[in-house]
């Protein structure tokens, strides 16, 4: 699009040909510094004079040079100026360095673009050369660290999305009723070349040519109802009239390497702390694995055994990315037809992979002067494995190998009973389960195919030249996904065993349609410029699903009779289907008004229907304005200030991602056994009435380039008050419903700072820096004090006044280091009456807030959030010659994670645990006044939901390290093609005080997340 | 060239703009795959039962976590599982803590499924105006309140003081004041009364239409259990005359087996929770999760069967009282013993000497090993390994879930003659007599209520906190407190749980 306006406005800035005398003649070619092709239309001025040239469709030029003209400036748009000296030259190639700080750079915005320069409203725009730079299969996870106000929270998962959200959390987490799975409802939307997603997993980074986050109301507010949680759009690349085909590679391996690994208890921690437990069948479970597997020579208290578990189920595993280009243009057509292939394993030793075949095709045809056509397509196959997308957990070996017993080896031969793989099972010390990942790493097949297809077609007509134009979109976005779950036949012991082999089939259609119709005028008179849209788009999303399950496979071991028809039984209780299908309706116009340069308005508006709830319309109206103070008279004086813009804009956003709403009670299916026969009722269910949630925010920001435009500045301050919040308010059943009753404010700054200078030397380097504060904070709940979240053991409290979900629990202030201290306090003393030895040395002291000398639920406290509430990051770079660097440092602070594996004892207490907890528990005076002693782990009073569960969650980065080696050349007089080498460390280092694999939890629940590896690769580009 | 350019540029525009607006009746489409309730034609009446069906379904499916809160706190049974849920072993031993998650769980689900039973009573209620037999519309709502009744009895049991709700909807239970126990007890006995006449006078074994299900015996148990509850002695001897005096119930005469699979839909049972394998290997399973009950190593009969989690283990000084009165069919069949377990019972020089058949090895053949968590198994909650659907493994699969039998009326019978109630059917004599003579007692006469105690804690052990209800009710806290406990008025009920306190301050002022 960009290279498009550039060719318009070459005829204009074409000058004049050469006049006077002769003296010589010099000629050379332009390139780019991106691609290291022929830039065409580059203006070629002898300094000091009118006198020019522009270059061809190959980048050279010819100019007759008059006698004293030595010096020639190359301009063009969107690079930044070059002078060369040609004195005693008969030949001059020039690489014209991208100017990414232009502000002539034109902008995507919602339905068409805008220059940067023009914009009102805060938008980030990240190219190309940034995104490709992160090894990974998700395009978001590269924007982690680089946006200020949008907040990645990356997935060790291969396949699996990061979790974005875009200032802050305005609208409810949600999660699924029965899987506990997120439901993305406050993901952005994502825009594709025009066609809406909930996620990009199916996109080829290399593929994307930029991606634009559109941060507030203003710039969001033309996709109205999508656009509440960000609107991210995302533009493939294209190919440029009259340009050569250049075929391209792009290609990296590498191994990721799983980091910060945590330390579990030891077997002889283990043991003790089960020894101080004072639990006889922990004790006894000790004994019992000393006379199965022996005693340890070094301690013949301790079993002979030391599993470190994490060690048995970690692997360093491969990553790669391949991808295949051509792109160019003739005069009418542009072209751009690629291929990738990306393939990522997990670092669970078990069949766990992201693997993805994509292709695309993008060609656009100007037909003649007035009408233009092109098609888009891009075909993505992925093939994930070893994650289960039918109930939608991760793996449960994760969460296994955190409680398995690290005094039990993995395998036990005695065990004659166990099939096919004699792995050891905790149940045979005495345990109540089997405590061993390895087979549900082994004896799981999850996997799930996805075939994703993005196509839009569209039809451009000019109505009156440069002025009016009418474009008709189509497109699609379709998915297919299968998934298989085959759950093999194993047995280790009574309960660590699955002999019913069983095979789950999904298959799920998701077609989604948007088609839009969009008129653009453009008009300019005097020092005017306007540009008026309107616009049409009918929405229709649908999906279905079918689901069934077969047991007792006849040969489970046989991957290829993986069928439903292969198993004995279909479990008719399990066979299962669903559909949604909703519609869209939108009208919407904009409006952007620019005088001389100086001042700028900006307006949108957008109504949208729905047929998700029973308020079918919503109006989301926004307005912005810019002030160039720059260009008025009395800035003139100030030199070092090249440009300065102040900006404001209000506007209203619409979330209809929150199920729709029946408006009515709705009925349930169940079934059960009456005298041995499947009967089916129904049960009604309670209902929830909503409408969707409309935020409105305001933004006031600056935009300055001072000294000569190498110091960039964009600062914003935003409001964004979600109203009509729907809330999952709990019953008396423990059910929850959805209402729309809050509102909820995040409110936050950010500044954006770059620093470019280049050396004549060869050398440049650029320093960013970009940070963001954030406030969330609960504003009203219709009048109730709060409303309470989380499980009940787990509680999360939305209070006003405090951010959503909360994390609400006790405030633990100590332990109780001797009986001396529990005598002199009136709490303990007061329980001990009732209940004696209710509090012992070893258990928490809890702080008695309201001072009523008993710890009861009004001494609970707001103890956190998950949301950071400052996040910032660094961006190095350098070049020097062939060599050039680049480092992305990032982190956050002010967040709290729920340590909910430690939780887990107040269910399950025998597992094992973390070395930090087993190391410094309290085992006498004096030993620890930070956690509780062992038998004061299976308390229910030390159990309480409390600060000793919830951590913090701050931590710091580097995020990647890239160096890179530029080829450049000729043999024999031939040019050699492009060539780049580059070495990337991605995430090297992570520094964190959290008690937990990695400090970054989507929710800050901390059950068991899969863990981020750092990934080390070596790559290569070449451009032919 | 110009014209036809605008020509066809107009037609486009118009007929993508005039396509595009006809598309807003779209908006008012409804959702896929959803039953609107509303839509529902109540003239079907041949539908009116699937409501009923849908109470049934959600009483039949209860959580492992509910019957253990309700049934561990007598002197019959201990938590066992030890070093695993602390807290329930507290319950156990009267330290209650109200976070505790089981608490919480226990009140939610008995709640979700007394809504359930009241959005079956509204539905059928919708039906009964175009029911052709508008008895049978009174039928089904008169058992969604049976249903509904039996829960919120073991609620308030539990508790105390509890909100009873007033609709189908959650939402109206927040603006619900808390009822006393008393006050609930009375509503459960005046619901039953109401529902009697619309309920058959038949086994619920004799049903037809829902075999098992409920019936007007059902009911006149369920108000005879409220007005024990309330020291109505005479409302409860009411009850029971009625039950006794239908001749349609019979102690069912092996007593090992009424707890296996023979005691499906027993000539006994008078309220059970159904569960079946549909007699396959695989597929479909509707199931109770007795792993609580189970073993955490046993020498199944039938290799392979699943073991349990070893919990809920009967107390030494039941199987004392037990061994004391010479018991041998209701000990065999309510305690499954350990190694250890006989070991520890021998510790006691009165119990030195224990009668032959006292084993580790079931009558039906499955060896219990010892193992750390307890020392006694639950023998009520077992099914042999042998009596397993072939090819299926998980510990007392299929096996029904007796809720109410004719042996507790018998037994509630007796006791409220002998506290001074008339009654008619059978004497107290004879009621107890009954129940001896079937456990393969002697006979007695004059029966005191201490002896019906004794009768009802020898034959109901391990059954729905039958013991401990009794004597919290008759204040023999002496009783409650044993090995090592001490009971006080002040223990009788739990806590409400701290997320209910959260969601309704009223009940802060109970």
């Amino acid at each position: 699009m960009k290279r498009l306006l550039l060719m318009a406005l070459v005829p204009i800035l074409l000058s004049i040909t050469a006049w006077g005398q002769t003296e010589r003649v010099i000629s050379g070619k332009v390139t780019s510094s991106d691609d290291g092709l022929g830039l065409p239309g580059v203006n070629v001025v002898v300094q000091g004079t009118a006198k020019g040239v522009t270059t061809d469709a190959e980048g050279s030029y010819t100019i007759q040079l008059a006698e004293g003209e030595n010096v020639l400036v190359f301009t063009f748009v969107g690079y930044k100026t070059t002078t060369v000296d040609v004195t005693n030259k008969t030949t001059a190639d020039v690489i014209l360095e991208g100017d990414v700080t232009s502000l002539e750079e034109v902008v995507v915005v919602g339905y068409g673009t805008q220059r940067e320069k023009d914009l009102t409203s805060a938008i980030s725009t990240i190219k190309t050369d940034d995104i490709v730079r992160t090894p990974t299969g998700q395009a978001m996870q590269s924007l982690q660290g680089k946006v200020p106000g949008l907040q990645i929270v990356s997935s060790g998962q291969p396949g699996a999305s990061p979790t974005v959200r875009v200032r802050g959390l305005g609208s409810y987490p949600r999660t699924d009723v029965v899987t506990g799975a997120p439901l993305g409802t406050e993901s952005p939307l994502y825009v594709v070349d025009g066609m809406f997603f909930d996620n990009i997993d199916f996109l080829n980074t290399a593929d994307i040519a930029s991606i634009s986050v559109l941060k507030d109301a203003s710039a969001a507010a033309i996709y109205g109802v999508r656009a509440a949680n960000g609107v991210i759009l995302i533009e493939t690349k294209t190919g440029k009239f009259k340009q050569k085909a250049q075929i391209t590679y792009d290609g990296y391996y590498g191994v990721q390497v799983a980091q910060n690994v945590l330390k579990m208890a030891n077997a002889e921690q283990f043991t003790n702390m089960a020894l101080e437990s004072g639990s006889a069948s922990d004790i006894a479970n000790i004994d019992a694995a000393m006379q199965r597997y022996g005693r340890s020579r070094v301690n013949p208290n301790v079993p002979d055994v030391n599993t470190d578990w994490y060690e048995e189920v970690i692997r360093t595993a491969p990553i790669q990315n391949h991808t295949l280009g051509v792109t160019g243009g003739g005069e009418n057509t542009t072209y751009s037809i690629g291929a990738s292939y990306f393939n990522q394993d997990g670092i669970m030793d078990m069949p766990n992979s992201f693997e993805r075949f994509t292709m695309r095709s993008r060609i656009d045809y100007q037909a003649n002067d007035w009408l233009k056509i092109g098609g888009n397509v891009n075909i993505s196959n992925a093939l994930k494995t070893g994650q289960d997308e039918v109930v939608l957990q991760n793996a449960e070996a994760w969460k296994v190998a955190y409680f398995a017993v690290p005094i039990m080896p993995v395998y036990d031969y005695e065990n004659e009973a166990a099939y096919p793989v004699k792995y050891s099972s905790a149940e045979l010390i005495g345990y109540r389960d089997g405590k061993n990942p390895l087979p549900i790493m082994d004896f799981n097949r999850n996997q799930t195919r996805q075939r994703r297809v993005l196509s839009n077609f569209y039809v451009k007509v000019d109505l009156l030249p440069d002025k009016l134009s009418f474009q008709t979109t189509y497109n699609l976005g379709a998915t297919f996904q299968n998934a298989r779950n085959v759950d093999l036949p194993y047995f280790l012991t009574n309960d660590a065993k699955n002999l019913i082999s069983a095979i789950v089939k999904k298959n799920e259609t998701t077609y989604n349609q948007i088609w839009d119709n969009v008129l653009t005028y453009n008009q300019e008179f005097g020092n005017h410029y306007l540009t008026v849209m309107a616009g049409a788009s009918f929405r229709d999303e649908s999906w279905e699903m079918l689901k069934a399950r077969g047991e007792d496979l006849l040969t489970p071991f046989q991957e290829k009779s993986w069928y439903l028809r292969q198993a004995n039984t279909i479990k008719t209780e399990d066979v299962d289907d669903d559909a949604a299908r909703n519609y869209g309706m939108s009208y919407f116009g904009r409006v952007a008004y620019n005088f001389n340069d100086k001042y700028l308005l900006y307006g949108t508006m957008r109504a949208d229907g729905t047929s998700k709830y029973q308020t079918k319309w919503g109006y989301f109206p926004s307005v912005g304005a810019g002030w160039v103070i720059s260009e008025e008279e009395f800035m003139a004086d100030i030199g070092a200030l090249d440009f300065l813009k102040f900006r404001a804009s209000w506007g209203r956003l619409g979330n209809d991602k929150i199920t729709p709403q029946t408006g009515a009670v709705t009925q349930r299916v169940i079934t059960t056994a009456i005298d041995g026969t499947l009967v089916t009722g129904r049960v009604k269910e309670p209902f929830g009435s909503l409408t969707w949630e409309v935020t409105e925010e305001w933004n006031v920001g600056l935009t300055a380039r001072i000294l000569n435009d190498r110091l960039s500045l964009d600062a914003d301050y935003y409001v964004r008050d979600t109203e009509d919040l729907a809330i999952p308010v709990r019953t008396i059943t423990g059910d929850t419903y959805l209402r729309s009753v809050g509102i909820v404010r995040n409110s936050g700054f950010e500044l954006a700072l770059n620093w470019t200078e280049s050396f004549a030397s060869g050398f440049s380097y650029n320093i960013g820096a970009n940070l963001a504060t954030l406030k969330n904070e609960t504003r009203d709940l219709y009048g109730q004090p709060y409303i309470d979240g989380g499980t009940a053991e787990f509680q999360q409290r939305t209070r006003v006044g405090d951010p959503l979900f909360a994390f609400f629990g006790y405030e633990t202030v100590g332990v109780y280091q001797n009986n001396a201290q529990i005598e002199a306090d009136p709490v303990a003393v007061a329980l001990n009456a009732t209940t004696p030895g209710a509090i012992v040395p070893g258990d928490f002291i809890f702080k008695d807030n309201d001072g009523d000398g008993v710890i009861t639920g009004e001494d609970r406290v707001i103890l956190g959030s998950y949301l950071p509430k400052f996040t910032y990051g660094v961006n190095l770079g350098a070049s020097f010659k062939n060599f050039d660097l680049a480092v992305n440092l990032m982190g956050q602070t002010g967040n709290k994670i729920l340590n909910r594996k430690r939780g887990e004892i107040i269910w399950t207490p025998d597992g094992n645990m973390d070395a930090d907890l087993a190391i410094n528990r309290w085992h006498g005076e004096g030993t620890s006044n930070k956690y509780p002693s062992s038998a004061g782990l299976r308390k229910g009073w030390n159990q309480k939901m409390s600060n000793y569960f919830v951590e913090d969650g701050g931590f710091f980065r580097i995020q990647n390290v890239t160096l890179a080696y530029n080829l450049r050349g000729t043999t024999f007089g031939e040019q050699w093609p492009d060539t780049r080498i580059f070495v990337t460390a991605e995430r090297p280092l992570t520094v964190f005080d959290y008690n937990g694999f990695n400090p970054e939890i989507p929710d800050g629940i901390d059950t068991q997340t899969y863990p981020i590896p750092a990934i080390y690769t070596v790559g290569l580009n070449v451009k032919f | 060239m110009k014209s036809i350019k605008n020509i066809i540029t107009a037609t486009l525009f118009i007929c993508a703009m005039f396509a595009v607006t006809s598309c807003h009746d779209k908006l008012d489409e409804d959702l896929e795959n959803t039953i609107y309730a509303g839509q529902t034609d109540y003239t079907i009446t041949s539908n009116m039962i699937v409501p009923l069906l849908g109470a049934y379904g959600e009483f039949q499916d209860r959580g492992w976590e509910e019957f253990p809160v309700i049934a561990v706190r007598g002197d019959d049974v201990n938590a066992g599982g030890l070093g695993d849920q602390q807290d329930f072993a507290e319950e156990d031993r009267f330290n209650y803590n109200k976070d505790y998650w089981m608490f919480n769980s226990v009140w939610q689900n008995l709640y979700k499924d007394i809504l359930a039973a009241t959005s079956a009573v509204e539905e059928v209620t919708a039906y009964r105006e175009f029911a052709s037999d508008q008895a049978l519309a009174d039928q089904y709502i008169g058992e969604a309140k049976v249903l509904r009744a039996y829960l919120l009895l073991n609620l308030s049991r539990v508790w105390g003081a509890i909100p009873i709700p007033t609709s189908s909807d959650p939402t109206e239970l927040l603006q619900v004041e808390p009822s006393t126990k008393d006050e609930v007890m009375q509503f459960i006995s005046d619901e039953m009364e109401e529902s009697i006449p619309a309920l058959p006078a038949v086994r619920p074994n004799e049903r037809t239409d829902i075999r098992g299900g409920v019936t007007r015996f059902t009911a006149l148990a369920v108000q005879a259990l409220a007005n024990l509850e309330l020291k109505n002695y005479q409302g409860v001897a009411d009850a029971t005359s009625e039950i006794i005096s239908s001749n349609r119930f019979t102690l069912e005469s092996d007593y090992y087996n009424l707890f296996k699979l023979k005691g499906k839909l027993n000539n006994e049972n008078i309220l059970e929770l159904q569960y079946s394998d549909f007699g396959s290997a695989s597929g479909d399973n509707k199931a109770y999760l007795f792993a609580f009950f189970g073993p955490e190593s046993w020498e199944p009969k039938v290799a392979g069967a699943g073991g349990g989690w070893g919990f809920y283990e009967p107390s030494l000084k039941y199987i004392k009282f037990m061994l004391s009165r010479g018991e041998t069919t209701r000990l065999q069949t309510s305690v499954l013993f350990t190694d250890r377990g006989i070991a520890e019972i021998q510790k006691d020089p009165a119990f030195a000497t224990l009668p032959g058949w006292v084993s580790s090895t079931t009558p039906s053949g499955d060896k219990f090993n010892n193992y750390n968590r307890a020392m006694f198994a639950s023998g009520k909650h077992y099914l042999p390994s042998d009596q397993l659907t072939p090819g299926r493994a998980d510990y007392g699969t299929n096996k029904n879930f007796t809720v109410i039998r004719y042996a507790e009326i018998l037994l509630m019978h007796a006791e409220a003659l002998t506290q001074g109630a008339s009654g008619s059917g059978m004497t107290a004599d004879q009621a107890v007599n009954a129940v001896r003579s079937r456990a393969g007692l002697g006979t007695l006469s004059g029966v005191t209520t201490d002896q019906v105690m004794e009768e009802k804690f020898a034959e109901l052990a391990m059954e729905w906190g039958v013991r401990y209800y009794d004597m919290v009710r008759l204040q023999r806290y002496d009783e409650l407190s044993y090995e090592g406990r001490n009971f006080t008025e002040a223990k009788i009920f739990l806590p409400y749980p701290q997320a209910q306190l959260d969601l309704l301050p009223a009940l802060a002022e109970n």
